[in-house]
């Protein structure tokens, strides 16, 4: 089999992991606001496609390099993220899960319609950072977008999760997601706490946004193939776990690769989702069985 | 006696008014039944049919109309459904009884709307349907415009085949249009005696690639053929160069016709080739002469939907003045037997109504812009040849 050699499967594994970076930086956003609210986001990635066309319309429109637009869309996303919180999400944290579902659907659906009705269906890209890197000792190619947010993705997810553990405000969250009633009686201001969260995790989505624009051709629509993939994720990380959704994102990139270089793509999701959830780890890599 | 007068008066306007109407209906429009997607997902490209539509009815009576009387366009708005055109063609038929049809737009609808017309056996010119299936049901009222999928890709092929290349690799999205292409392209390739070195499907949301490239670097395919649309091969083209895949020849069914392509791509276009139904540059008597006229009327450029749109206007002329009446079976035998070339390109239509007079134009992204390139004779642009290696870029 020419498609089982060491060399290939190395290039189809360093494709697949910078691929699952990017998931990992996305869906660790969604997990956080399980994690701390128990609301699953819907909206999460039309959030992420904001980010998109911010990255496109900066690049477009004031020449601006997709890693300069990057704190720009973090903020923007940011503060969007606590407006939608005061608005919408503050009101439905306590309620039971499904109209969580219902309000972030509904949300889904309004944002993918804006997006149609200002920037139309067409596929929009860009194409800044071009080319790949050619490391010819080890007979292997990196591509340069891939690389470059590969490497965003790693370093953000980091950096929220050593906020999460080491700042004060991360530790507040912590507090928020183990026990929301214990923390209020500790002082904590969990509504506040409830909106950073969310700003931050729309900020992590938007910077993926950002990211994903280099590498993709993308439409208001395509947020949609996104939202699966972090649904695979969370489950295989484990609901609500942190680390869990960055190791999950890497894996499901991976097993992707994999499947879709030896098998064929089309069987790509379906495999790595079965293999790694339902036979590996039915309760998620760092889930536990009682933990819903 | 004042009353009577007024009887005779009474009498003899009902009387003039009678053979007023009598006059009229005489004279009366010849009417041309369409419905059109206004709304729904194929609202623009619908909209751009029926401009086609409009165009050749206004110039039509500019030119004295039909056999003497003056044309008129009777058109709904079938929302981009399939059962709704269906409905709409019944009611064309049946309740304003049009005297000519014209097809709506996309396949599907095509495929419904054209069992209408046939439960009829009313003739109908259909642009905006290229799925063969739609002539593969024995119908004999349903006329196809269209350069049919399953052809698309042959000029390429035969290209290839004569710059000597055998080792032909063809992806797809997983789609009934992309199907089809991948269908004739598997056909020719056995046809044309080459050999078929690799063949994958994706699933249309797919948009990433790195896999299968690298899977067929394995197979050193000198020719690359996908049945894709925009974004996946946008994103194949990229990819390819990130993984420097270098066939000779690197073919895509829609995307590369679009100019989103090269607005995407950028310099990465160059050379890559793909499909067009038609082109205002392309060679054809009045082709460019339509394109002015038409976005002096809309205040646009014509895409290739209203082309086929003002052309099945065109065909429907000429067998109306083939047949000289409308008769419907007159009308039939006109337009199977019929072989001409409107602004669309060659008409001619095998024993089921599909198209085979129409080739498959090639395009290639030369210097930033589309261009004919195959057949030779339609050619506004010389083929560029080999595809130039991803690294000497």
């Amino acid at each position: 089999m020419d498609l089982l050699q060491p060399g290939v499967l190395f290039q189809l594994a360093v494709g697949g992991l910078l691929a699952g970076a990017l998931y990992a930086l996305l869906a660790c956003g969604l997990n956080l606001v399980f994690g701390v609210m128990r609301v699953i986001n819907l909206a999460h990635a039309e959030l992420m496609m904001i980010g998109a066309f911010i990255a496109w319309l900066a690049w477009r429109y004031a020449g601006l390099h997709p890693l300069l637009a990057l704190p720009l869309a973090m903020l923007l996303l940011y503060g969007l993220g606590l407006v939608l919180q005061r608005l919408l999400i503050e009101r439905i944290v306590e309620r039971e899960e499904l109209t969580s579902l219902l309000v972030t659907y509904g949300l889904s659906i309004i944002l993918v319609n804006l997006g149609l009705l200002v920037f139309s269906a067409d596929f929009r890209a860009v194409p800044t950072l071009q080319g790949a890197f050619y490391l010819e000792g080890l007979d292997l190619v990196i591509s340069k977008p891939r690389a470059v947010a590969g490497a965003v993705s790693v370093v953000l997810t980091l950096a929220v999760y050593a906020f999460l553990r080491y700042s004060r405000t991360g530790k507040a969250i912590r507090g928020v997601s183990e026990h929301p009633e214990v923390a209020m009686i500790c002082g904590i201001d969990v509504a506040r706490i409830r909106g950073i969260t969310f700003g931050l995790a729309a900020a992590m989505a938007g910077a993926a946004g950002v990211m994903l624009s280099t590498i993709y051709s993308f439409s208001p629509d395509t947020g949609a193939d996104f939202i699966l993939k972090c649904f695979a994720v969370m489950i295989i990380g484990g609901m609500g776990n942190f680390l869990g959704a960055l190791l999950g994102g890497l894996l499901l990139g991976l097993a992707e690769a994999l499947v879709g270089g030896v098998l064929s793509t089309q069987w790509a999701e379906a495999v790595a989702y079965l293999l790694l959830v339902l036979i590996v780890r039915p309760t998620g890599l760092l889930g536990q069985a009682d933990a819903l | 006696m004042n009353r009577i007068f007024l009887r005779i008066l009474l009498a003899g306007l009902i009387a003039a008014g009678a053979l007023l109407a009598a006059t009229t209906a005489a004279a009366a429009d010849i009417q041309v039944g369409a419905s059109v997607a206004l709304s729904g997902k194929y609202s623009r490209t619908g909209q751009e049919q029926l401009n086609g539509y409009a165009l050749w009815v206004d110039e039509v009576n500019a030119r004295h109309g039909l056999l003497g009387r003056p044309v008129r366009l009777v058109h709904y708005d079938d929302e981009s459904k399939p059962d709704t055109g269906a409905k709409l063609y019944e009611k064309l038929i049946t309740n304003d009884q049009v005297d000519l049809l014209l097809g709506p737009y996309s396949s599907g609808v095509a495929l419904a709307a054209s069992t209408t017309a046939e439960r009829h056996s009313f003739p109908m010119v259909a642009p905006g349907a290229a799925s063969s299936d739609i002539w593969e049901r024995g119908y004999k009222n349903v006329f196809g415009l269209y350069t049919p999928a399953e052809v698309y890709m042959d000029p390429i092929l035969e290209l290839a085949k004569a710059k000597g290349l055998s080792r032909v690799a063809l992806i797809y999205a997983d789609t009934a249009f992309p199907r089809s292409v991948a269908k004739g392209v598997k056909d020719k390739v056995a046809a044309l005696g080459m050999s078929l070195v690799f063949e994958e499907d994706y699933g249309k949301a797919s948009t990433d690639f790195a896999a299968m490239i690298v899977k067929l670097k394995a197979r050193a395919p000198q020719v690359l053929i996908g049945g894709s649309y925009l974004p996946d091969s946008t994103a194949f083209v990229r990819q390819a160069k990130e993984y420097r895949l270098n066939p000779e020849i690197m073919a895509f069914a829609v995307g590369p016709g679009l100019p989103d392509f090269g607005t995407n791509l950028g310099a990465d276009a160059e050379g890559v080739m793909g499909n067009t139904q038609w082109e205002p540059t392309l060679k054809l008597p009045g082709a460019r002469e339509f394109a002015t006229r038409y976005a002096q009327r809309f205040g646009h450029a014509p895409g290739y939907h209203a082309a086929g749109g003002y052309g099945a206007g065109q065909v429907l002329e000429a067998a109306v003045i083939k047949a000289g009446s409308l008769d419907k079976d007159a009308l039939r035998q006109a337009l199977a037997g019929l072989d001409i070339t409107t602004i669309f390109g060659r008409y001619r239509v095998d024993a089921t109504g599909l198209q085979v007079g129409k080739p498959g134009y090639a395009i290639q992204w030369i210097g930033g812009e589309r261009h004919i390139v195959l057949p030779e004779e339609n050619a506004s642009h010389a083929l560029v040849y080999p595809f130039r290696p991803w690294q000497d870029r």
